[in-house]
């Protein structure tokens, strides 16, 4: 079912007239999604306003823009703009050095602010400076990204307190935001962990995480760091596996990572092998039809992985519902919903890491869902597994991390899919309603944060949940 | 990139001699002269002034950028129009502003490998005779009529397809990129932007070009590469059109920019459309001197790069030069010449401001220092394309030769080319003297 206010809002006349005649429908922004696979300069010519902070880390944002091809106008105080050097000079991308009142309520694509300097409670000031004058001239479907240290690694009481609260001002803004089809990101980078925030700022910055929205995201150094690749086609020479491709988010998944250079092993079930292996000639990837149930699913998938001489990338993606309350659920219900949603998940996860089958660098997704954090009327099952998931990737972050091989959780909440179309038709729209954007997700979107979490520049990123949700009201 | 100094050929190609036709103002002079005629009139020259027995000839190399669609081969048709042996055979390469350069580097490369010891190479571009392409849409529409034997049904089918008209009419052909839409001058703009190239410095080296290529022209310094062409009944055109002695930064700071409305590009610091053609004759070291001729300089390495075309279009030469320079073995300091085409003074700045730049060399070159400053004492001695103008595929071949003769004028022993070209193309060569 199309989302019929959706559809509505993106006729400007109509969207005038609801608007007007201050008629309570709720008219959500079309979302601007990214045109094909990524490129080297993913934010050519994009006005950017940085907020520049007197840290080690403003220089490696700065660099991260300019090399993405933003046109960025700096602020900040004198320090912290001297701080910048020559970044961007080699790509004809030196930051235009100004200040607030200058700038005045200039128009940007993106605003990145970086807080890596709070150490005081009353440096969240500058918050306010920043953003006040600014916010209404940031673009439809704009991005803003605060860049932040860890409250949990905080010398101090103040610093620390000055640092969690901007988990609660960009979960905040996000929603103030959203009403326009902006979204706003927290990345806390650990101590040590400044040359890898290029990729995820990349991401956040961009449209491709256009359904990702008041999320905190954390880059650490704690898995070894990943050899450069280019930007485009980062994936080139890369093996992936994308369970449940037949439909949906892993079909979307499977296609993202195929645009990404990677050979993708489409798996499914074998009722779904026909579409499976169109999939695959379509991607010029290879199918694998087998049921995770069976006894000798773990061996396909292995000897699969052996003859591609072990695999750079796997997404846990296949997952199924089978939704009741508790106090009717049948065994075989709860049975079948942990056994595919995390048993499986879990063994094979095992299985690829023994047998020395996940390449250095390698990287492993796992699809939570918004249902494992907030929890769901009659999804005890479902919600246990997705939340068990989380506790899986946390656990085998550190383990894997050694050799590179990140972990982490991708969490869709509503996206349109054929498991939401089966919803009924009340429950359906509301649900497309309670988040920041108004809307549903796509599969794209999901798909979109999946590849991200794929890509080589990803390494700062493990043991992480990362929620496309738009910024879902449900959960924290 | 791979650079190896290890296994230099063993057959040498050298420079022996280069020719050119004045340069003038497309739609000017030259107007019924096109790409292949202009081209006949600098190899001739080449040919008259080096005394050469034809015999000798083994090829000729020709770079072009607008080709004639009914002849494109003009290396070929050069040959023929000269009536040079018909065992003189014929090559055109086309690598936009760099095919000049390209046909010289390829003349080069044959010789080295034995391919052949006598090559006359160049290029030449008549953008006064650019051929203007009817719509794919009005092609495809006539090809029942134009091809087999039409019905009355056809012709009407023919009449239906050409609706609207506007969709059929001719294009207004412009220098623009394929892939990005732009034309060249907004995206030299872009770049006198994005890498701070204020006005005045880009006027500064327009004045510059025109005041030292007029000095060059007053002191007979071009004469022995710059040959008079007879363009009709006691007409002949002796020397470049387009270079204004009388110029200054003053009266180029009135003019008004034509890219951007605050742009800072103008008709006075951006290179001209120009017709002309270049000839440059390149033959194997022993050979040349079997046939008593004293070679001018050897071609010492050479390089081209790309760079993204949506990005800085014209910064090749930012990467192509020190490539070239370490392919040669050599640092920029090591050079006395520095020739870079000017196809806009916003592009020569911003291609001397990055050499000149630690962040580049680290960022774009992994390397700790810059690759070095260039003064303008060394640049562009005799002026450049803005002064002289721009046949496209000629450039190549006029900086070759004005650099091969300023070795020995100057007693230098290397020179240093940069070309910048469309599509995100940059091309270098290091000449040395031989």
């Amino acid at each position: 079912m199309a989302d019929f206010l959706l559809e509505l809002s993106k006729n400007p006349q109509a969207r005038k007239l609801v608007q007007t005649l201050g008629l309570p429908l709720p008219m959500p922004e079309p979302l601007q999604r990214p045109r094909g696979p990524r490129g080297d300069r993913p934010l050519a010519d994009r006005a950017v306003t940085l907020r520049t902070a007197e840290s080690t880390l403003t220089p490696h944002v700065a660099d991260a823009l300019a090399r993405a091809g933003a046109s960025v106008t700096a602020v900040g105080t004198a320090a912290a703009l001297d701080g910048l050097g020559d970044v961007g000079e080699a790509f004809g991308r030196r930051p235009i050095r100004t200040d607030l009142e200058a700038l005045g309520g200039s128009k940007a694509r993106v605003l990145v602010f970086d807080a890596s300097d709070f150490a005081a409670i009353d440096d969240l000031d500058r918050l306010w400076e920043f953003f006040n004058p600014l916010l209404g001239g940031l673009a439809r479907c704009g991005r803003i990204v605060v860049v932040g240290r860890p409250a949990d690694q905080a010398p101090t009481a103040a610093a620390a307190a000055a640092r969690n609260a901007l988990d609660g001002f960009v979960r905040s803004l996000a929603k103030e935001v959203g009403k326009r089809g902006a979204g706003a990101n927290l990345l806390i980078v650990e101590d040590g962990a400044e040359d890898r925030v290029a990729g995820p700022l990349r991401f956040l910055a961009s449209e491709r995480a256009a359904y990702v929205s008041g999320q905190p995201l954390r880059v650490s150094a704690r898995a070894k760091a990943a050899p450069a690749a280019p930007e485009t086609r980062p994936l080139d020479g890369k093996t992936a596996v994308v369970t449940g491709a037949a439909r949906g988010i892993g079909r979307a998944t499977a296609r993202a990572l195929a645009d990404e250079g990677a050979h993708v092993i489409c798996l499914d079930r074998p009722e779904d092998a026909s579409a499976v292996a169109q999939l695959a000639r379509e991607l010029r990837g290879s199918p694998l039809a087998v049921d995770l149930l069976a006894p000798d699913a773990i061996d396909a998938i292995t000897a699969a992985a052996r003859e591609r001489g072990g695999i750079d990338v796997i997404v846990h993606n296949a997952g199924i519902t089978r939704d009741k309350t508790l106090l009717r659920m049948k065994r075989e219900a709860w049975d079948l919903c942990l056994d595919v949603n995390l048993t499986a998940v879990a063994a094979i996860t095992a299985a690829l890491s023994d047998a020395k089958l996940l390449r250095a660098n390698a990287r492993v997704v796992c699809l939570s869902s918004i249902g494992g954090i907030a929890g769901n009327m009659g999804q005890t099952n479902y919600a246990a597994a997705k939340a068990g998931i989380i506790g899986l990737v946390r656990s085998l972050a550190p383990q894997l991390a050694k050799r590179g091989v990140t972990i982490n959780a991708v969490a869709p909440g509503f996206i349109e899919t054929r498991m939401t179309a089966a919803m009924p038709a009340g429950v359906r729209e509301v649900a497309r309603r309670l988040n920041n954007l108004g809307q549903g997700g796509l599969p794209v979107d999901v798909a979109e944060a999946v590849a991200f979490l794929a890509l080589p520049s990803s390494d700062g990123v493990t043991g992480q949940v990362l929620r496309v949700c738009g910024g879902a009201l449900v959960g924290a | 990139m791979p650079v190896s100094t290890s296994d230099r050929p063993s057959r040498r190609a050298v420079i022996v001699a280069g020719a050119r036709t004045p340069f003038v103002k497309a739609f000017g002079d030259f107007l019924a002269l096109d790409s292949i005629a202009l081209g006949g009139h600098a190899a001739r020259a080449l040919l008259e002034r080096t005394q050469l027995a034809r015999t000798e000839i083994d090829a000729v190399v020709w770079g072009g950028v607008i080709l004639p669609t009914m002849a494109p081969n003009l290396a070929r048709e050069i040959a023929l129009d000269l009536k040079l042996p018909e065992t003189v055979e014929g090559m055109t390469c086309t690598r936009a502003c760099a095919s000049g350069l390209q046909a010289i580097t390829l003349a080069a490369a044959a010789i080295e490998r034995g391919e052949a010891d006598v090559i006359v190479a160049g290029g030449s571009d008549s953008t006064s005779n650019a051929q203007i392409a009817l719509p794919q849409k009005l092609v495809h529409a006539l090809a029942p009529v134009a091809f087999g034997k039409a019905t009355p049904a056809d012709m009407l089918g023919v009449l239906a397809q050409l609706m609207p008209l506007n969709e059929v009419l001719p294009k207004m052909p412009r220098i623009a990129e394929r892939t990005t839409g732009e034309v060249m001058g907004e995206s030299a703009e872009r770049m006198a932007a994005r890498n701070s190239i204020a006005r005045e410095d880009q006027d500064a080296l327009a004045a510059r070009s025109h005041h030292r290529a007029a000095a060059a022209i007053a002191s007979g310094r071009f004469d022995r590469e710059v040959a008079a062409v007879e363009t009709g009944k006691d007409r002949r055109v002796y020397a470049d059109g387009l270079v204004r002695a009388d110029t200054s930064v003053e009266k180029l700071a009135k003019l008004k920019p034509v890219f951007a409305r605050n742009g800072t590009l103008t008709a006075g610091n951006s290179s001209p459309l120009t017709d002309g053609a270049a000839a440059v004759l390149i033959m194997e070291e022993s050979k040349a001197r079997a046939l008593g001729y004293t070679p001018l300089a050897a071609i010492r390495s050479w390089a081209y790069v790309g760079v993204d075309p949506a990005d800085q279009l014209l910064i090749g030469p930012a990467l192509s030069i020190p490539l070239a320079l370490e392919r040669a073995g050599l640092a920029l300091g090591d050079v006395g010449l520095v020739d870079i085409h000017e196809a806009f003074a916003a592009q020569v700045l911003s291609v001397t401001k990055m050499l000149a730049s630690a962040a580049f060399a680290r960022d774009r070159l992994g390397r700790a220092e810059a690759v070095g400053e260039v003064d303008e004492a060394r640049l562009n001695v005799h002026g450049g394309s803005i002064a002289l103008g721009h046949p496209f595929g000629a450039t190549g071949a006029r900086m070759v030769t004005t650099m091969a003769h300023e070795l020995h004028e100057r007693d230098q022993q290397f020179a240093v080319l940069g070309i910048c070209a469309a599509g995100g193309l940059g091309a270098s060569a290091v000449l040395e003297r031989v």
